[in-house]
């Protein structure tokens, strides 16, 4: 039966899909050296290489979605997904490990897990398996690896403020993510 | 978050305490000259049988341990520092290969699962995380603005040295009857060797039309290569506390003439420690003291 998107839309999807995974893998890598806690130092180095192997699965799907220049499609969907990866990369100093966890485990993270489900199962399940495939792998890290976030949050905060801390930032980047209408921009989960 | 983190603010809980190799080679402990320097002429390869063997293996597992904390975020900041190359400026040395960052990635995952190891292997062996100094040099290899010199320095060098402290780690290992030492250090050998050669490969393909490039990356790997042979501390011979591993070495990508060389520097940083360590006892006296 025919799946909800043609040959193009797919490869204008996984081209976003690419370029957020890429931007995700690379903050995580930067914040390695800048996070004191040793266990989520670890857990980012582990969820660094998940989003990179994303990353080369879309990268290499690209072609075959009839796109010999996989650079052309791997693109942020708008201006807002551009702001959104600046906002979320902004937390630097050693004492900010709970607005870099919230912003990749509270927001990035679940809007991947809507994204790849809405592809998921409105994609054709003859004509677009290999998507389909690459999805059921990248969305089983996801759920994996936002539970290990949720976890080193719940550890991290330990006061209303820092509940407070976290609600602020996440309402500030779930904002211009809504903005953006998603990782594939509006209609990502549909209804655009 | 900026590009390039300096070294002096690599985050850490309050149990580490961080050093630099300039302070690392003042410490009368381990210095190679001076009063104390009589008393590590009898330093050898790392075995079981030395006196000191307990608290030099507890002291070098907690170098590996520090080591990869710094090699994971070597590894995380190459990730992120480098922008994709520019079609328009295709000379640019500041930027690199999509599939090289992929690589830092799963380096990055690898030096995560050898932390978490070298944490568990620390408690197995009696030791606490802080307990040895952390001497910040790998992550300073780490630091250039040249992807490809931290290729040479923390791939190729740094690396490379690990390949021979996984080796020397292993069989002491395998002779102190240690299955779960010997089981850790070799499949971490396994990565390293992965690693490096990742760093050979990538070191010759990014400078593969930059001869110039090249030869200062190799230049530079030398460098820290003679950094770590200081004292002779790793080495072909015996004397030194950590082999060199030849074989792993050249599955990682190392030429004959690559691993000559680094024996020979080595070698001879051994035989100037020697000789410091003679004149030494004889002026102290305490040359019958250390037979």
């Amino acid at each position: 039966m025919p799946g909800l998107f043609d040959v193009e839309e797919s490869a204008r999807r996984v081209g976003n899909y690419k370029w957020a995974e890429m931007k995700l893998f690379e903050t995580l890598g930067g914040w390695v050296a800048t996070v004191p806690e040793l266990d989520v130092k670890m857990r980012l180095g582990a969820h660094c290489y998940h989003h990179a192997w994303h990353a080369e699965l879309w990268h290499k799907r690209l072609p075959e979605l009839r796109e010999m220049n996989p650079d052309r499609l791997t693109q942020p969907a708008n201006d807002a997904m551009v702001r959104f990866v600046e906002v979320l990369a902004e937390p630097e100093a050693a004492e900010h490990t709970i607005e870099k966890l919230v912003g990749v485990y509270r927001v990035f993270i679940p809007h991947f897990i809507a994204a790849y489900t809405f592809h998921r199962n409105n994609t054709s399940e003859i004509t677009d398996a290999p998507t389909i495939r690459s999805l059921d792998f990248a969305l089983r890290d996801e759920f994996d690896d936002w539970r290990d976030g949720e976890m080193m949050l719940q550890s991290l905060i330990e006061t209303p403020e820092e509940v407070d801390r976290a609600a602020a930032h996440q309402a500030r980047l779930e904002k211009i993510m809504l903005e953006a209408g998603g990782i594939a921009g509006p209609g990502t989960i549909g209804g655009a | 978050m900026r590009k390039f983190f300096p070294v002096e603010e690599l985050a850490r809980d309050s149990r580490f305490t961080q050093i630099n190799m300039r302070q690392a080679e003042a410490d009368p402990r381990t210095a190679i000259v001076g009063p104390s320097a009589a008393k590590r002429a009898k330093v050898n390869r790392l075995t079981p049988a030395r006196p000191d063997a307990s608290e030099a293996a507890r002291n070098l597992m907690h170098g590996i341990f520090v080591g990869e904390i710094q090699a994971l975020e070597g590894a995380g900041r190459t990730c992120h520092d480098f922008e994709l190359p520019d079609s328009k400026d295709p000379k640019a040395t500041d930027t690199v290969p999509f599939a090289l960052k992929l690589d830092m990635a799963r380096q990055a995952w690898d030096e995560s699962r050898h932390v978490e190891i070298s944490v568990k292997l620390g408690e197995w062996m009696g030791s606490e995380i802080g307990q040895f100094a952390e001497n910040t040099v790998l992550f300073e290899a780490a630091c250039s603005t040249d992807p490809v010199m931290r290729l040479a320095g923390v791939n190729r060098a740094l690396e490379g040295l690990a390949i021979d402290v996984f080796t020397t780690m292993k069989e002491f290992g395998e002779i102190a009857g240690d299955p779960y030492l010997e089981f850790c250090e070799d499949w971490m050998l396994a990565d390293e060797v992965t690693h490096v050669k990742m760093g050979s490969d990538w070191l010759r393909k990014v400078t593969e039309n930059d001869p110039e490039r090249r030869a200062k990356a190799l230049e530079f790997q030398s460098i820290v290569d003679r950094l770590f042979s200081f004292g002779g501390a790793r080495s072909e011979s015996d004397d030194s506390p950590i082999g060199l591993a030849r074989r792993f070495r050249e599955l990682a990508g190392f030429t004959t003439d690559e691993v000559d060389e680094i024996a020979d520097v080595s070698l001879a940083a051994l035989e100037a420690r020697k000789a410091f360590s003679a004149a030494a006892m004889s002026s102290n006296g305490t040359a019958s003291d250390e037979s």
